[in-house]
């Protein structure tokens, strides 16, 4: 069979066969639309805490308000004690306790340290830094307005005693993603996977559902099966590069735009990026087939791996933490490499000579994966021969 | 197994010949027992060796004082983060983020410690990258508790120099001092809160997928349908017996992952364990029973397959694994509402992370009960529905 009568007749089945033609097409559609859902609103804004307010003067009421001006906090109870609204916490009704304690007023004028405390719950990374990053804030700027009145009230000229309440000032600068947000951060990386997931089921199921035996009858020399077995893997991987060249190019450029996440790169270097990405991929899903045999197989692995996957990946949580077996298995996912090469040639405006290794090493994979493709396909062409010698 | 010849039907009957289904089908087994404890293992060894430390960093020293050094040298101690390189321009740092050799660069400007000293307030300036969530707010972290810790040193050392006592020095550079407690996760260590959140998404997902697999080969055809009721001598008792193997078996996989979590992991385990196991069955019982419904629903056996990986594979970020669904939209939040996993974690975070009293941790074990009570009449009724249809072109 040549190259071309397998892409034809590859390239039919997508469409022909229901159960592909959902996860390759419906499937990639109804992601598009409800995978995105939980991280729209890009930022934690307006985390509710409770204040404990056991000083109840004008400046502790004041620092209770300047609290509840961060966009970070919202002030959503006053309390009477601590033990009251740690129950609140417990009941989800709020994430963070700001305790104000007696005297906190008249510690301050004289001149003596006067100390706040924040509970927060620490449950997650991201909450606990925003609640207590907006309290340290709030608490920095009043004590060094605090600390330049004393200093000017001891005779200091203002611009020295704005100085040495701040000698050094530091400034942190976010090079990408400068508002932190979530969507920005997780989506790119989301949709290629989504991608991978949906191609490997798509691959699996086509190898599995009856039509893709293409081996053909009669006894034939080696350097024939070899050669038919190159050309049904080259055939099958064209097909799908066919199919995917719609989705890949919504899910890498149109869907991100949609969702209004910045891209620094150009399209062209995102889809020559995403070459050798989605031929590794279809190639892997020729082995799945090859290994599973089951089209419910496939379905029900697939459903199952895609959190783990999400992990192994590396943006859900740093490579660098990973044990070393754990990378290494991870960099035999596709996924792994495409994510850091198309977010760095995306969303930070790399050139492909920067991200060289991963292009590489997606090449690799394609080698890999598509040469153990063949030999699985000249083993079918072998075996009946030598079941008839 | 000759006993069961003679074995009347009813519940048991169905009960027994599901295990030996299980026996000899190597497929459902590995998905039902092998495939979950593996991934959980995986899941284990991604996030055992906790959180990084000593991300490498790089310095562009303009100044080269012994100030700068000062400056570096915290940073360089904070366990966050690692200086491993200078840097001799603004362009070589930026270009070794985008590759990702550095995640951060601490930029200290030309005359640093002259003009600290004279009052000019030079600026020490940090670049990092924010594409990359969690690193990106590490590194930053390091760098943002060790320059202000120098810069109050400076403080310090001017009010000394000036004759004021040490200790009062002190209390005047910070005049309201923010003591930060860390409420339930004291230790701050994550892989606490990730390991236990992501049991529930993974069961979730396998439970519903593979019931609808398993309810889905006895009712795809109405001949298999009827012989299973006829086994069970009624279709409620076949039902049952249909589920109950996968219940025990999905909830000893559970237990066993627990066990390693809180035996071997020293997971904290504040609350009531009964009222966890209570949480677990009623969390598995919907979950089949969800899987279950897609079966009788959807023909065939695939498409309630793919239905079931659509709910339930992106569930995790309705869940609020990893972005708090205090911050979703309105549907994402609602959709978190219905899924059985996000109050089965409320169950658990409650009962093993926050120690939750017990008076406060009743709502979602009820929610989950709700669940369960909900699910079972509505299998009930499509499952007599189904006995109607299949009667009548009899009748």
């Amino acid at each position: 069979m040549t190259l071309l009568a397998v892409f034809r007749n590859e390239f039919g089945r997508v469409f022909a066969l229901r159960p592909v033609l959902s996860v390759m097409v419906v499937a990639a559609v109804i992601y598009a639309l409800f995978y995105p859902q939980p991280y729209l609103n890009e930022a934690l804004r307006k985390v509710p805490i409770a204040v404990v307010d056991q000083d109840r003067t004008q400046t502790s009421r004041d620092l209770a308000r300047q609290v509840d001006a961060t966009p970070d906090i919202a002030v959503a109870q006053v309390l009477p004690d601590v033990p009251t609204a740690e129950r609140e916490v417990y009941a989800r009704r709020i994430f963070g306790i700001l305790l104000i304690p007696q005297h906190f007023e008249r510690d301050l004028l004289h001149g003596r340290a006067s100390p706040i405390a924040l509970y927060a719950d620490a449950s997650y990374f991201l909450m606990y830094n925003r609640m207590s990053g907006a309290v340290s804030a709030v608490s920095r700027t009043l004590g060094s307005n605090v600390e330049i009145t004393r200093l000017i009230s001891l005779g200091v000229d203002p611009p020295v005693a704005a100085a040495a309440s701040d000698p050094m000032p530091f400034i942190p600068v976010p090079l990408f993603n400068p508002q932190g947000g979530y969507a920005t951060y997780i989506l790119p990386a989301a949709f290629v996977l989504l991608v991978q997931q949906m191609l490997l089921i798509g691959v699996g199921l086509l190898g599995t559902l009856p039509g893709a035996e293409t081996v053909s009858p009669r006894r034939r020399r080696l350097g024939d099966a070899l050669y038919e077995a190159i050309a049904v893997v080259a055939g099958k991987l064209l097909a799908y590069l066919a199919v995917e060249a719609v989705i890949v190019t919504v899910y890498l450029i149109g869907l991100p735009y949609l969702y209004g996440i910045p891209r620094l790169g150009s399209v062209a270097t995102v889809l020559a990026f995403a070459l050798p990405f989605t031929l590794a991929v279809g190639a892997l899903g020729l082995v799945v087939a090859a290994v599973l045999r089951n089209p419910l197989a496939v379905q029900l692995v697939f459903a199952a791996v895609g959190l783990p996957f999400f992990f192994l990946a590396g943006f859900a949580w740093p490579t660098e933490a990973m044990p070393l077996a754990v990378q290494w298995l991870a960099k035999l996912l596709p996924s792994t490499l495409a994510i850091d090469g198309l977010v760095d040639v995306a969303q930070l405006g790399a050139s492909l000579s920067d991200v060289r290794a991963e292009f590489a090493g997606l090449w690799g994979l394609v080698a890999i994966y598509a040469g153990i493709a063949v030999v699985v396909e000249f083993g079918k062409r072998r075996r009946p021969a030598v079941a008839t010698a | 197994m000759q006993r069961r010849d003679n074995q009347p039907p009813g519940f048991s009957l169905v009960f027994w010949r599901e295990i030996v289904w299980l026996r000899r089908r190597p497929l459902l087994l590995a998905l039902t027992a092998v495939l979950p404890l593996g991934l959980m293992l995986l899941l284990t060894a991604i996030l055992s060796a906790g959180l990084a430390t000593q991300l490498p960093i790089a310095v562009l020293d303009l100044d080269g004082s012994e100030l700068s050094r000062a400056v570096i040298r915290a940073v360089d101690a904070t366990p966050d983060d690692a200086a491993v390189l200078h840097v001799a321009e603004l362009s070589e740092g930026r270009h070794l983020i985008v590759s990702r050799k550095i995640r951060g660069l601490l930029m200290l400007p030309r005359n640093l410690e002259r003009d600290v000293f004279a009052g000019r307030r030079p600026e020490v300036v940090f670049f990092y990258n924010t594409q990359t969530f969690t690193v990106g707010n590490l590194v930053l972290r390091g760098a943002n508790a060790a320059v202000p810790s120098v810069a109050a040193g400076i403080r310090i050392s001017l009010r000394t120099e000036e004759g004021i006592p040490v200790e009062e020095a002190k209390a005047a550079i910070t005049p309201i001092p923010v003591q930060t407690h860390a409420l339930f996760n004291s230790t701050l260590n994550y892989v606490h809160f990730l390991l236990t959140a992501l049991l529930p998404a993974v069961l979730q997902t396998v439970v519903v997928t593979t019931m609808a697999y398993a309810v889905g080969l006895d009712v795809e055809t109405r001949h298999r349908f009827a012989v299973l009721r006829r086994l069970g001598g009624g279709l409620l008792p076949a039902m049952f017996g249909k589920m109950l193997p996968y219940t025990i078996l999905f909830l000893s996989i559970l237990g066993i992952a627990d066990v390693v979590l809180f035996k071997y992991l020293e997971l904290p385990l504040r609350g009531e364990p009964e009222l966890l196991v209570l949480a677990a069955f009623l969390f598995v019982l919907s979950c089949q029973f969800i899987g279950a419904l897609l079966a009788m629903l959807l023909r065939p056996v695939g498409v309630a397959v793919s239905i079931a990986t659509v709910l339930t594979a992106p569930a995790f970020g309705f869940m609020g694994i990893g972005f708090p669904r205090l911050g979703m939209n309105e549907f994402a939040y609602g959709y978190g509402e219905i899924l059985p996993g996000t109050w089965y974690l409320m169950a658990r975070v409650d009962q093993t992370i926050r120690g939750t009293p017990i008076d406060l941790s009743w709502k979602p074990v009820l929610v989950l009960t709700g669940f369960v009570v909900v699910l079972t009449g509505l299998t009930a009724a499509r499952i007599l529905s189904m006995r109607r249809a299949a009667a009548e072109p009899a009748s």
